[in-house]
């Protein structure tokens, strides 16, 4: 393993301060001006730490799930739409719930999961029944969500009281327990980080998890060692889903306090980037999303004291990613000129 | 004046020294044949020599453009044949491909060069055999004064190796310095001029081949005797696989080693993939399991169907042993390296560690691990398909010899062998395939060559 295998991260890292850096020269700002504006604004007290947190929370779901379905070889682009309607289902349930606390928490979250599951098995059961392309049919099934949650939410499930695409709001009794005082950071990153090690556990202990990682590096070898492969496709899909829509449910439950179609900025989408980032360990992936909720929560902030547009986080997400890309490319080529 | 020296050359691989003070000196019209054992450094000394890879030390000096056809084909199948040879040589006509002067400068080479060829052929719907030609074609296309062959007739059946080697002899002529890179001896004794042998990174022999046997380059290559087949015993028969299918009927005893002969492509693959349940088939089909788990299988293609090639040897052991080795929910991995160090012991597996990536062992030490998968739990039946293509004497017989032993604990073992040579060695019994139809069988006692070549062939 090379050099630039194992410190890549940090290398990309750099590479993406310095293009920053040269971005925010030519729109007039000092980088020093803007990079402390983004780190105090994301990490300079409680509540912008809590805010960051919040963010982290949002994205570890989606990244998980994603991650979990990257192993198996299937690109599940369909994130968001898996988190929408896991959220819907939570959000739907909860306003109308009269049952006691920490069960009707239990049944929003399990809620969540079931949506999400679903959602994502719908394209795991076209790919493993038909073949369809799944990074087709998720990404469809995406807009397919959004036009549900949209249709629900402005008629029957809309709240009596609400101002506009959303449902009731949940009773506090329903409301996931914060974790730091006076910031919205709820229970729900305890969760996240528990499915990071469960998942770590499946990966590396369990059949299942081996069964996964075989299918995904070497799929004739899987087919032809006794891996049912039609099986395994529907299976993680499913459970990639679940994971996303568990996100979606402790969004509303946690975060929100209700369901918004505005709810998710793109969580799902980023969420690729953030399980790529993390090289699809679970753990990396952990840190990553730390990362990402930075230049989430750290935007704004930069945008309000230094002047330079949030857009510009974008920006930085985008360069991550090429970044990265190019890494594996150059990485690629230097195992290719070591083979014997 | 030679057309390539390599002098002094060595090449390190992490924890390995791959080639070792190697001297090798090609001259134009020469057939230099480059043996050695898997692992010895031959492929490593062959992409040194076509700039492919750079030697730690040691220089090479070549005289004109040197052509490497590779073992593994690297065609891009859904193209043409005349867009694969003159790939990134395209004749252009402003902005676009000359697409008819093209065609003509592949006829022009194919012709020149006696190779029969449809120049408007889609690549991968083409046999083995005429694929490899498309390859040699490109090569030639490039005007090489030095042509390096790696492993050409691995892929070849019977008469297309001996039309190739007419090519090859007829570029020789022409004043082209050829190396071949190969495991085959009698090859080597039949078509090349010299001959170099290479053990363990180092060559240990350069000398006209008029002027040496088989035996002593076998000798060279393996620094020994060359490992015997062990004995067979005799004893009765319990039924193991039985199927009967519309084309096929076909039982193996436990205790016996059934050779399926035949030339590729004449149904062999059908054959193992119903067996391993990979494609439906239309009868019945059976295992005996007596207790054992059902099937070991050695597939054909030990790189996509077999290994994971990124996953280190211990992972790789685990393949298809999931329900051995489950515990619960959990793998058992302890149990897994305890194999893995048993199947290197047996095997005599040639690696740094058991966790270092398979995709780093040479072919012989690969194919090691997976012959020692199949074999490792006992299983009632063994399904090997071509066992020992593409690996050296001295592993195919180790390879045979664990094969021989698996049937004397009792395993009914299916060989599905292209080369005859080692089914009459191995087989109880050998059944032939033709066009999909089992035409013959034959106990070892009345084992006769011409026969069962004639049917192979479809004359009799």
């Amino acid at each position: 393993m090379s050099v630039l295998h194992r410190f890549g991260g940090i290398v990309a890292v750099l590479l993406v301060i310095v293009l920053m850096s040269l971005a925010m020269v030519v729109a007039g700002t000092s980088p020093i001006d803007g990079f402390s504006a983004l780190l105090t604004g994301a990490l300079g007290g409680s509540n912008q730490l809590g805010e960051t947190l919040v963010a982290t929370t949002a994205l570890l779901f989606p990244a998980l799930g994603i991650c979990l379905a990257f192993r198996a070889g299937l690109f599940n682009i369909g994130a968001e739409g898996q988190l929408i309607v896991g959220a819907l289902l939570a959000g739907a349930a909860g306003a109308q719930m009269h049952v006691a606390a920490p069960l009707a928490i239990a049944i929003m979250l399990l809620l969540g999961a079931i949506g999400g599951g679903v959602w994502g098995g719908i394209a795991g059961w076209m790919k493993a029944r038909f073949n369809a392309n799944e990074i087709i049919s998720t990404l469809m099934l995406n807009f397919v969500a959004a036009s549900v949650a949209l249709t629900l939410v402005s008629g029957p499930l809309r709240g009596p009281l609400a101002t506009g695409a959303e449902t009731a709001w949940l009773p506090p009794q329903y409301w996931l327990p914060t974790l730091i005082p006076h910031t919205r950071l709820s229970a729900a990153l305890v969760l996240a980080l528990a499915i990071a090690a469960v998942l770590t556990w499946v990966f590396r202990a369990t059949v299942f998890g081996y069964e996964l990682n075989a299918a995904g590096e070497a799929p004739e070898a899987a087919k032809r060692n006794g891996i049912n492969i039609a099986r395994l496709t529907w299976l993680s899909l499913t459970l990639s889903g679940a994971i996303a829509g568990l996100g979606g449910a402790s969004i509303v439950t946690g975060e929100l306090h209700r369901f918004n179609t505005q709810l998710s900025p793109g969580y799902g989408f980023t969420a690729i980037a953030v399980a790529l980032v993390g090289d699809l360990q679970p753990l990396w992936i952990c840190v990553a999303a730390f990362g990402f909720g930075i230049l989430e929560s750290g935007g704004l902030a930069m945008q309000a004291s230094a002047q330079v547009p949030k857009d510009a986080i974008h920006l930085i997400e985008g360069l991550i990613i090429l970044v990265l890309a190019a890494r594996r490319y150059v990485a690629t080529r230097i195992e290719k000129g070591q083979a014997a | 004046m030679p057309a390539l020296e390599l002098r002094s050359i060595r090449k390190t691989f992490p924890g390995v020294v791959a080639v070792d003070d190697a001297d090798l000196v090609l001259y134009p019209g020469e057939i230099h044949a480059l043996v050695g054992e898997n692992g010895a450094g031959k492929s490593t000394l062959s992409a040194i020599a076509f700039a492919e890879l750079k030697p730690d030390s040691g220089t090479v000096i070549a005289h004109g453009t040197v052509g490497l056809v590779h073992q593994h084909f690297e065609l891009v199948g859904r193209l043409r044949v005349w867009e694969n040879v003159l790939l990134g040589r395209e004749p252009r006509r402003g902005w676009t491909i000359d697409a008819h002067a093209a065609r003509k400068r592949v006829r022009d080479i194919a012709e020149r060069n006696g190779l029969r060829i449809d120049p408007d052929a889609v690549v991968e719907t083409l046999p083995i055999g005429v694929q490899q030609r498309v390859e040699l074609l490109r090569e030639l296309d490039r005007e090489p004064s030095v042509l390096l062959l790696d492993e050409p007739t691995a892929a070849l059946a019977p008469s297309e190796i001996e039309s190739f080697f007419q090519t090859v002899k007829a570029l020789a002529a022409c004043g082209t310095a050829i190396m071949i890179v190969t495991h085959k001896l009698q090859e080597v004794m039949a078509y090349s001029s010299t001959v170099t042998v290479m053990r363990h990174g180092r060559i240990t022999a350069t000398m006209p081949t008029a002027s040496t046997t088989a035996e002593a380059i076998a000798q060279a290559m393996v620094g020994g005797e060359i490992p015997k087949v062990a004995a067979r015993e005799e004893r009765p028969l319990a039924p193991c696989l039985s199927i009967r299918t519309g084309d096929i009927s076909l039982d193996v005893r436990s205790g016996e080693i059934v050779g399926i002969a035949g030339v590729e492509g004449n149904g062999q693959t059908t054959l193992a993939d119903s067996i391993t349940g990979m494609i439906p088939y239309d009868g019945t089909l059976s295992i005996e399991r007596n207790g054992r788990p059902p099937l070991g299988v050695i597939p054909q293609d030990r790189q996509a169907e077999a290994l994971v090639l990124a996953w280190s040897i211990v992972d790789n052991v685990m393949l298809g042993r999931q329900q051995v080795l489950r515990r619960g929910a959990l793998l058992d991995r302890e149990r897994a390296r305890t194999d893995a160090q048993t199947i290197a012991q047996r095997f005599d597996v040639r690696a740094a560690n058991l966790d270092v990536a398979v995709k780093t062992l040479s072919g012989g030490n690969q194919q090691k691990i997976v012959v020692g998968r199949a074999l490792i739990d006992e299983p009632a039946l063994v399904l090997a398909y071509n066992p020992t293509r593409g690996i050296d004497v001295g592993a195919a017989a180790l390879v045979q010899s664990r094969l021989i032993e698996a049937r004397n604990r009792g395993a009914a073992v299916l060989l599905i062998s292209f080369e005859l040579d080692e089914l009459l060695a191995v087989a109880d019994r050998i059944a032939v395939m033709y066009r999909g139809r089992i035409t013959g069988e034959f106990e070892r006692i009345a084992f006769d060559r011409g026969a069962i070549g004639r049917l192979m062939a479809g004359l009799a």
